[in-house]
Parts: C-alpha cells; sequence; structure tokens
C-alpha cells in the first residue's frame, strides 16, 4: 500500500468515528433526559430499587456520552481542527474541584489524595475545561491504576519562571519499558491496564497530550525510584503567542 | 376576583427529534406554559409568525431549513423580532456558540451538556425580562 492509501483510509476512519458520534450524540440527550424525569419522581413516588436502577442507568448514560466526547474530539485533534478558548485560569480552584469530586472515589479504592496547595492562587493561560479533562485524567488514571493495599496520590503546581508545573505522584503499579514509548498513543493500552481497567478507551492521554502541547505546554512523566509514576505537564502562565501568529494581523473571526 | 387571569406563557419547540420534543412538550406543560411544537425549519418559521409565542426553542441541524437562517428570518420579520430565542443544539464548537449568539440569540444550550431542568429555568429566566 503507498502511502497515499494509507493516509486515505485513515481519513474515513476518523470520518466514521466522528459520524458515529454524532449520531450517538441526540439519544443520549433524549435519554439522560428521561432518566432525569423520573429520577426527580415528578411523575411518580419510585421505591428505593427502582430510584437506584435509575441512578445506575444515568452513570452509564454518562459513560456512554464521554466515550462519546473523547471520540468527537480525537477525530478534531486528527483534523487540525481541536480549539481550545484559553483565559486567565486559577489551576489551584480546579485541582481542589477535580479532587473533591473523586473524593468518595477515591475513599472507596483505599487511595489517599495529597494536595500539596500553594499558599498563593496559581493562575495559568489555559481553556478551563480542558485543561480540567488533563486533570481529571492524570488523577483518575492514578487511583485506577493503583496497587494492590493502600495507595497515595500526591498532586503538587508550582510556578517556574513563566510556565507552570503541574505533578501528579502515585505509587500505583507502573509504567514499563517497552509501555513508556507508547502511552500517549492514540487507543494503546497496557496489558495491565487492559487487566485493571478492561473498559478504558485509550484515549485520554492521547487527548490531554494534545490539550497540553495546544496550550503551548508539554506533558511527560517519570518513573518514580521507589514505585509508581510521576505524570507532569507544563501550561503557560500568561497568554502564549505561537512564533508564526505573532506575524498575522489582529485576528477577528467575525468575517 | 377582578384581575384578569394571565395567559400562560406559550412556547414554541422547533426540533426534529421526536422523543426530545415529547421530553420538553410534558416537562414545560408541567412548568405551567403552552407548547407547541415544529418539526422542521419552514414549519418553525412558520408557526414564529402565526402564533404569537412568547420563546422559541430552536434546534440546529433541522431539515428544510437550517436553526440559522430560521434565526435570522426570526429576526428580520417585525412581528417576531424581539421574541427571546434559545437554541439548543448539538453543535458545541466555540464557533457555532459565537455565531448563534452573534445572530441573535438568547442563549445556546448544547444537548448533550444541559440538564433538562437547567433549560426549563433558562426558559422561565428569559420569559421574566
Amino acid at each position: 500500500m503507498d502511502r497515499k492509501q494509507t493516509k486515505r483510509k485513515k481519513a474515513k476512519f476518523s470520518d466514521v468515528i466522528s459520524i458515529v458520534a454524532h449520531q450517538l450524540k441526540t439519544p443520549i440527550s433524549v435519554l439522560y433526559g428521561y432518566l432525569e424525569v423520573l429520577a426527580s419522581e415528578e411523575l411518580g413516588k419510585l421505591n428505593k430499587k427502582q430510584k437506584e436502577y435509575l441512578l445506575d442507568a444515568r452513570k452509564n448514560v454518562e459513560v456512554i456520552s464521554n466515550i462519546v466526547k473523547d471520540l468527537l474530539d480525537v477525530s478534531k485533534i486528527e483534523e487540525g481542527k481541536y480549539k481550545l478558548n484559553p483565559q486567565q485560569v486559577n489551576l489551584v480552584k480546579i485541582c481542589e474541584e477535580v479532587i473533591a469530586s473523586f473524593a468518595s472515589w477515591a475513599r472507596a479504592s483505599n487511595c489517599e489524595i495529597v494536595f500539596k496547595k500553594p499558599s498563593v492562587d496559581v493562575k495559568a493561560y489555559v481553556d478551563p475545561s480542558k485543561i480540567r479533562y488533563v486533570i481529571e485524567n492524570l488523577i483518575s488514571n492514578a487511583i485506577t491504576y493503583k496497587s494492590l493495599g493502600p495507595a497515595r496520590v500526591e498532586i503538587g503546581i508550582t510556578k517556574k519562571g513563566n510556565n507552570i508545573l503541574f505533578s501528579c505522584k502515585d505509587n500505583g503499579i507502573g509504567i514499563s519499558k517497552t509501555d513508556a514509548a507508547k502511552i500517549f498513543s492514540k487507543f494503546y493500552r497496557s496489558e495491565e491496564a487492559v487487566i485493571l481497567n478492561p473498559s478504558g478507551t485509550g484515549l485520554g492521554l492521547y487527548i490531554s497530550k494534545a490539550i497540553v502541547e495546544l496550550s503551548g505546554g508539554k506533558i511527560w512523566f517519570r518513573r518514580n525510584r521507589d514505585k509508581g509514576t510521576t505524570f507532569y505537564f507544563t501550561v503557560p502562565a500568561t497568554h502564549y503567542v505561537r512564533k508564526k501568529k505573532a506575524k498575522t494581523k489582529n485576528i477577528d473571526d467575525r468575517g | 376576583m377582578s384581575e384578569k387571569r394571565k395567559r400562560r406563557p406559550k412556547i414554541l419547540m422547533i426540533e426534529d427529534n421526536i422523543f426530545l420534543r415529547k421530553l420538553y412538550r410534558d416537562k414545560l406543560t408541567r412548568a405551567g406554559f403552552d407548547f407547541i411544537e415544529a418539526t422542521n425549519g419552514i414549519e418553525g418559521l412558520n408557526k414564529a409568525f402565526s402564533e404569537n409565542p412568547d420563546l422559541v426553542i430552536l434546534d440546529l441541524i433541522l431539515p428544510r431549513k437550517n436553526g440559522f437562517d430560521v434565526l435570522d428570518e426570526i429576526r428580520k420579520n417585525k412581528k417576531t423580532k424581539n421574541i427571546p430565542v434559545i437554541i439548543l443544539s448539538n453543535l458545541g464548537q466555540e464557533m457555532d456558540i459565537k455565531e448563534g449568539l452573534a445572530r441573535g440569540a438568547q442563549e445556546y444550550l448544547v444537548k448533550t451538556d444541559i440538564r433538562l431542568s437547567d433549560a426549563v429555568e433558562k426558559v422561565k429566566k428569559w420569559l421574566k425580562k
């Protein structure tokens, strides 16, 4: 197969992903809406088991919805159409919110999340919902891929020059040397990852890498000396201008 | 009581998905609104002109005439130019949202992100104004 053919095949694949994901959006909204009304009990009281089932159904609709969002993001990244909406954002607040949202899951998983909270606000120039995705992804990976027994995840944020450095250190199962090179690739899943979390898509780190790099930063990890992994990313503290763009005139996309 | 009974505010939903229409019809009727609906852009526009709705909930990807064009014509017509329009769409890109608001929608809601109850709150908010 020559190069052209490979490229065409690839384009078709991402088209299919995009079409399927778009088609799933409306039925997901419908399902979610119906479940929301039923769970609110405005149509009648539910017994405990009925309520429990409905909430379970709703959680699973959320799972599907998140997969669809990830797939659409991937197809946008591949087409070069993934857009960020950066602004000054307080990363400390986002970290606190993410950690709070994972609190009960972490507790149930016997995992302690420690936030080495800086004494002052740490502002970064990023897209708030996208950077939240990255932070959620790294912390949820740390919880998901923990070792047996009690686990500890340490989150840190510091300002380094004109960049903000985020770190997420775990004492989990770690990343083998063979997996290390592929961990940020699309759909890649290590054997251990599949065993611990068979339903993962292998898209989280791929999307996270795209987000961080489009924000003007870098993402990487180190194997800890003792056990587990530390993931890092940097993002600019203030407005980041790409050299290429700096030449163009004031961008006004209203046309 | 001599006070006239207030007319129930009338909502027009232009949406081609039958289940979403049913969901909003039931919910908004329970919340005390009159609800009329259209399944495509042309029918929606006709109803916007003939039925005097107090608010329009507008999908964007619609048969016969897309939502952006429907919105343009609602804003051009003297009778309907001041009616609040809430876009409720699957298109969630920054570009689409900017365009919807630039063309004169009061609110832009993304179907997969908005909860039904929050959407109803938005409807109430714009009817109060």
